[in-house]
């Protein structure tokens, strides 16, 4: 019988990221049991990095995601978040209270993700060639307003303790994180927002002839990118006091592993939250890993690589029996 | 019902269609035919609100109208069934059947158990959709004909008062066809009218009250089936 719910369970898509991640966890906590000298996966220091590094990838993938279920890509989310970060601790360091500037950080991703949106809306040039421009542009932006420096960000009080702060092995980010997974799945499942999500990635001309406004919403979709890429910036920098010029490249590509890792369509109109939640932590997962074994730095590409390769291969195998 | 007077529209130096009148009467079948290119297309886009005419008058039940969107035409009790592009693909029966329409409670949420109840019903009442047994059922997995039948059935469940089919048959098996014809049948029978688009004459003729013949943009013909042969309309298109 439990077979029987098994099988059921492993023909949906999110079902075997699920099992995949199942699979993982069980595989690392045993390794972790048997030599604990040498594998320290269930040290609480390990959890801990765990916990409050997951979310700087993750918070970014669940936007990334409902953008990639409308059917467009955002590879500007790198940039958004650093430059974000910038003006807050610009802001901060000219006198202005945390949460304002924080406010301000989410605000400019928001603009970001929004010019985004109404470049590839209007112009119709595919998002994945306009966001390039984008990222590359915004980028530029970081440099002009950090001068090739770092900025620190130490606000303290209850500020950093609501943002950073932990009890026990749990973190503050990892909360944050699961308040926006939580968000985006409720938006994407439970709202009529996420069912034009769906239809607009799934097929746009369906979605137009019952009246959907598609233009509206993958505007929406692409400031929901923008918004949670800024979010992201802003926990990552309070975490380590400071942002500096070069942080945030890769990020947007990381992202798109995660969600297709965690089954969401790269021609939209399929995905889940919890799929790409997967998605994110499973990518950092393996990271942890092969850190853990010191492996040398070249075999962390290697295995990201073959895991992306083995995920999609995987969904495409359910997809097809 | 709807009467379109004097439609002209062109694309660039091309002439898709030049001072068409057309008019749907209640509880009527209209096959609207022609070979490939005559402008049939183009009048379903343009009554459907995709695309605006660049001459000619729109009146339904007497009254002037202006449809500029889809909302427009469906506020007039008009409903668009495509060939390919009625449903998504990758969503469930459920979902497809609300799109645009969702039940929603407080702030735009879904109320799933009532969209659920509702699309049995509408599964139910509809003729020839046979083998699909729920609502969650992913609309990519189901045959050609079930589509069209879901399609059809979600434009009769919004009380829709005309049905534009474009080209509903053409990629169906022969049981399916006759599946969509008997719907087609059953629906006039309920008041609803449809305007049957496709260039197979043989499916048309069983089912349609009055056939209008469009070729390179004119009207040429609008005739009772009764007056008038399969010999006749195949002879017509062919001269072409």
């Amino acid at each position: 019988m439990f077979l029987a719910f098994f099988n059921k369970f492993r023909r949906t898509r999110v079902g075997n990221i699920v099992i995949l991640f199942v699979a993982i966890q069980i595989g690392c906590i045993t390794f972790s049991l048997l030599f604990p000298e040498r594998f320290r996966y269930i040290d609480p220091t390990n959890i801990q990095v765990l916990l409050r590094a997951i979310p700087q990838i993750a918070i970014i993938t669940m936007g990334v995601n409902m953008l990639m279920i409308a059917g467009e890509f955002d590879l500007s989310v790198g940039s958004n978040f650093t430059f974000s970060a910038f003006i807050m601790a610009i802001l901060f360091n000219r006198g202005i209270p945390p949460s304002l500037s924080m406010l301000a950080a989410l605000l400019v991703g928001c603009f970001i993700g929004f010019l985004n949106g109404l470049i590839v809306v209007k112009t119709k040039i595919p998002s994945f060639i306009a966001t390039l421009g984008s990222m590359m542009f915004w980028r530029g932006m970081i440099y002009l307003v950090s001068g090739h420096k770092p900025a620190s960000f130490k606000p303290g009080g209850l500020f950093q303790s609501l943002l950073t702060s932990s009890v026990g092995p749990l973190q503050a980010q990892f909360f944050w994180l699961l308040l926006v997974a939580v968000l985006c799945y409720l938006l994407l499942e439970h709202h009529r927002l996420g069912n034009h999500f769906f239809a607009t990635g799934g097929n746009r001309q369906a979605a137009l002839a019952v009246g959907v406004d598609v233009n509206k919403v993958k505007l929406i979709a692409f400031v929901i990118a923008g918004v949670t890429a800024a979010l992201s910036g802003v926990v990552s920098t309070t975490r380590v006091s400071s942002v500096s010029p070069i942080q945030g490249e890769g990020l947007e590509l990381q992202a798109i592993a995660a969600c297709v890792i965690g089954g969401t369509s790269l021609l939209g109109g399929e995905g889940t939250v919890l799929g790409a939640f997967l998605g994110a932590t499973l990518l950092y997962t393996i990271q942890d890993i092969l850190l853990l074994l010191r492996a040398p730095g070249f075999y962390l590409n290697m295995f990201v690589g073959l895991v992306i390769l083995a995920a999609v291969i995987f969904n495409q195998l359910i997809k097809r029996g | 019902m709807l009467e379109a007077r004097g439609i002209t529209k062109r694309f660039g130096a091309v002439q898709a269609l030049d001072q068409v009148d057309f008019s749907v009467y209640p509880n009527e079948i209209i096959g609207l035919i022609g070979d490939n290119g005559a402008g049939k297309s183009t009048l379903i886009k343009i009554l459907s609100g995709v695309i605006f005419p660049d001459e000619g008058e729109i009146f339904y039940c007497g009254e002037k109208v202006e449809i500029r969107s889809p909302r427009d035409s469906h506020r007039l009790g008009i409903e668009t069934i495509y060939q390919d592009a009625a449903l998504v693909d990758t969503m469930s029966i459920m979902r497809n059947t609300f799109l645009g329409r969702e039940k929603t409670g407080f702030a735009g949420f879904l109320k799933k158990k009532e969209m659920r109840e509702k699309s049995i019903e509408v599964l139910e009442k509809s003729i020839g959709i046979s083998g699909i047994v729920s609502p969650e059922q992913i609309v990519g997995n189901l045959s050609g004909g079930q589509k069209q039948s879901v399609a059809i059935a979600r434009a009769v469940y919004f009380k829709k008062r005309i049905l534009l089919l474009d080209e509903p048959t053409s990629a169906l098996s022969v049981k399916e066809t006759q599946k969509v014809l008997d719907y087609m049948l059953q629906l006039r029978e309920e008041g609803v009218s449809c305007v049957f688009v496709t260039h197979n004459l043989y499916h048309v003729y069983q089912v349609a009250d009055r056939l209008v013949i469009l070729s390179h943009g004119k009207k040429i013909k609008d005739v009772l089936k009764g007056d008038t042969s399969l010999e006749e309309l195949t002879c017509i298109l062919c001269e072409k």
